[in-house]
């Protein structure tokens, strides 16, 4: 894939089931060896577009190009895909060889070759140990790993993965994570990452689009989405207990500062949230010192993917 | 890297990955087991009677042969009626679509592997055909009605189970439609003799590619007629065997997810 062609290239996309619209004008960019999520609420519209974008449904309007090659060539189009889809199943009574070797054979690849990709993929998924046992004896984590490896067989140039790491355990998480971000180090793919687990993907996603309702509300890294979405930042203060009281009358007549509550539990500690991070969390400090509060401690947290999901996707509820 | 030097037939591929997924599962072997028990308990029957003279031994062969004909291609459309709809349930069927593989080829290579359920019936009735038509001579004549008339029924239901299933959004629906059209087909075989020799009557057997699979090896197994002067009841076997394949090819196009509309 040439250096300057994005991965996928999407514009206007919508797709309709009957009379329902399910992605409405969609438009965003992936570049290549880049991870990008496209979240949004159950029934937003993500698995639309990435069925979309692999060609498994047809959209009622607007254009993308994956990997360069326009939706209108779908076999020359999926030949540079991998795909995890949301619901994927697995043929309990095949080995894990047998289901890689199968699909290396289906994209082209001669047996042997294809038997050796699978082999290696299984090594470098962690499940080198059980390349020869039956797919009905895997666990939900290593069948997700297994999907996933299976998304790389073709050594695809952009891989789609809807809910990776749905229903796995923390741990089970973090092993798909790890082993998706160095499989595609490994060989530049961009990636388009469907999932409600909005940890993970501030954790692996350079940049994010929000759908809601079919439509982008929020799309760039995830400091522009949380930005986009108005979110503040969050501070905790400590002062002298005795001066708490004062410090928070203080606080609650700042413009600046959206709520402020004091400790219960933690005498002296005082929970802020603010119209913006940095600035107003430094003329606070600035207040409280001239007001002659001693500020014995500062936390100063971020706003988190999560509360900007919630606010997009609210607030387009309340429209 | 995604281009490969060497690229296999994608049907080819598909169609062994087929065979392996019915011969080495339980699901093959587990049809073939039912098709072998009722097929023993019949020619046991056919040949006992033909022993205690109740029954013609030609007639035992005619028999066996029908119900070889008739359990193999309910064998193999109920194989071929699960190869899509099976992977649309189980979930499998996405992750096939988003390869390069082109859907015509899907259903040719499904179509392919499950044809193989006939085949193994085939070989199954063949020692039962062969033992019991030694007797009275027709070893020759019960081996051309199994083989040839049986393979294009064969083929032509399986045709029809690979249709259905392509369309059908669930295995339940894609079953019940195959074997309800099974039995549409193999009606016109069980009108009143009067009926069935009248002109409609004729006329509904020798179009219908099961019932005059059925009238071939009944006329030439049982009444003697000779394959020469039958040989027009091969012609709605061989013209369904290729327009339902056809029609089971073309409609690969309509092969979508649950969700497509």
């Amino acid at each position: 894939m040439s250096g300057n062609r994005p991965a996928v290239l999407c514009e206007g996309l919508s797709v309709k089931y009957g009379s329902v619209t399910a992605v409405d004008r969609v438009t965003f960019d992936v570049q290549p060896g880049e991870v990008f999520g496209l979240l949004g609420p159950n029934g937003a519209g993500k698995t639309s577009v990435v069925r979309a974008l692999t060609t498994i449904l047809d959209p009622s309007a607007g254009r993308a190009e994956v990997a360069g090659i326009p939706l209108d060539r779908p076999g020359a189009l999926r030949a540079q895909i991998g795909v995890l889809p949301e619901s994927n199943g697995y043929p309990g009574a095949e080995t894990a060889l047998d289901y890689l070797r199968f699909y290396g054979q289906l994209f082209g690849m001669p047996a042997a070759e294809s038997a050796e990709r699978g082999e290696s993929l299984l090594r470098l998924f962690g499940l080198g140990a059980n390349t020869n046992q039956l797919i009905s004896t895997y666990s939900r984590g290593m069948r997700q790993r297994l999907g996933i490896a299976r998304a790389l067989v073709n050594e695809p140039q952009v891989l789609f993965l809807d809910e990776p790491t749905l229903g796995l355990d923390p741990a089970g998480r973090e092993d798909v994570l790890s082993h998706l971000t160095s499989a595609v180090a490994t060989n530049g793919a961009g990636v388009v990452l469907c999932s409600h687990l909005l940890d993970d993907v501030e954790r692996v996603c350079d940049r994010v689009a929000i759908l809601d309702r079919g439509r982008v509300v929020a799309l760039g890294t995830v400091s522009d989405v949380i930005e986009t979405a108005g979110i503040g930042g969050r501070m905790r203060i400590a002062v002298v207990p005795d001066r708490a009281g004062q410090a928070l009358g203080q606080l609650l007549k700042m413009p600046q500062v959206v709520r402020a509550e004091s400790s219960l539990s933690r005498p002296g500690e005082i929970d802020i949230d603010l119209v913006e991070r940095e600035p107003h969390a430094n003329q606070i400090l600035s207040l409280l010192v001239g007001a002659g509060i001693e500020v014995r401690g500062v936390e100063l947290q971020g706003a988190r993917l999560s509360e900007a999901f919630l606010t997009l996707t609210n607030r387009d509820v309340e429209r | 890297m995604t281009v490969h030097s060497r690229p296999q037939v994608s049907w080819v591929v598909i169609a062994i990955h087929e065979l392996r997924g019915l011969w080495l599962s339980a699901k093959g072997l587990t049809v073939l087991l039912g098709y072998t028990l009722l097929l023993s308990i019949m020619a046991f029957v056919a040949a006992s009677e033909a022993q205690l003279n109740l029954l013609d031994a030609r007639e035992s062969v005619g028999i066996v042969v029908q119900m070889a004909i008739g359990l193999g291609t309910l064998a193999a459309l109920v194989v071929s009626a699960d190869a899509i709809s099976g992977e649309r349930e189980r979930d499998t069927l996405e992750a096939l679509l988003v390869t390069p593989v082109s859907r015509r080829a899907l259903v040719i290579g499904k179509m392919a592997g499950a044809s193989s359920m006939w085949m193994a019936g085939i070989v199954v009735a063949l020692p039962y055909v062969v033992a019991m038509a030694r007797g009275p001579g027709v070893a020759a004549d019960a081996l051309f009605v199994l083989v040839v008339a049986g393979s294009l029924v064969g083929i032509s239901l399986t045709a029809v189970g690979m249709a259905i299933s392509a369309v059908a959004m669930s295995n339940r629906v894609s079953l019940a439609a195959g074997v309800g059209l099974l039995l549409v087909f193999a009606a016109p075989s069980q009108l009143p003799a009067v009926t069935a020799n009248g002109v409609l009557g004729s006329f509904l057997i020798a179009a219908n590619p099961v019932s005059a699979g059925l009238k071939l090896a009944g006329l030439v197994l049982i009444d003697q007629e000779s394959l020469a002067s039958q040989w027009t009841l091969l012609i709605s076997p061989v013209v369904a065997a290729v327009v339902l394949t056809y029609v089971a090819i073309r409609l690969s196009s309509r092969v979508r997810l649950g969700g497509a509309r």
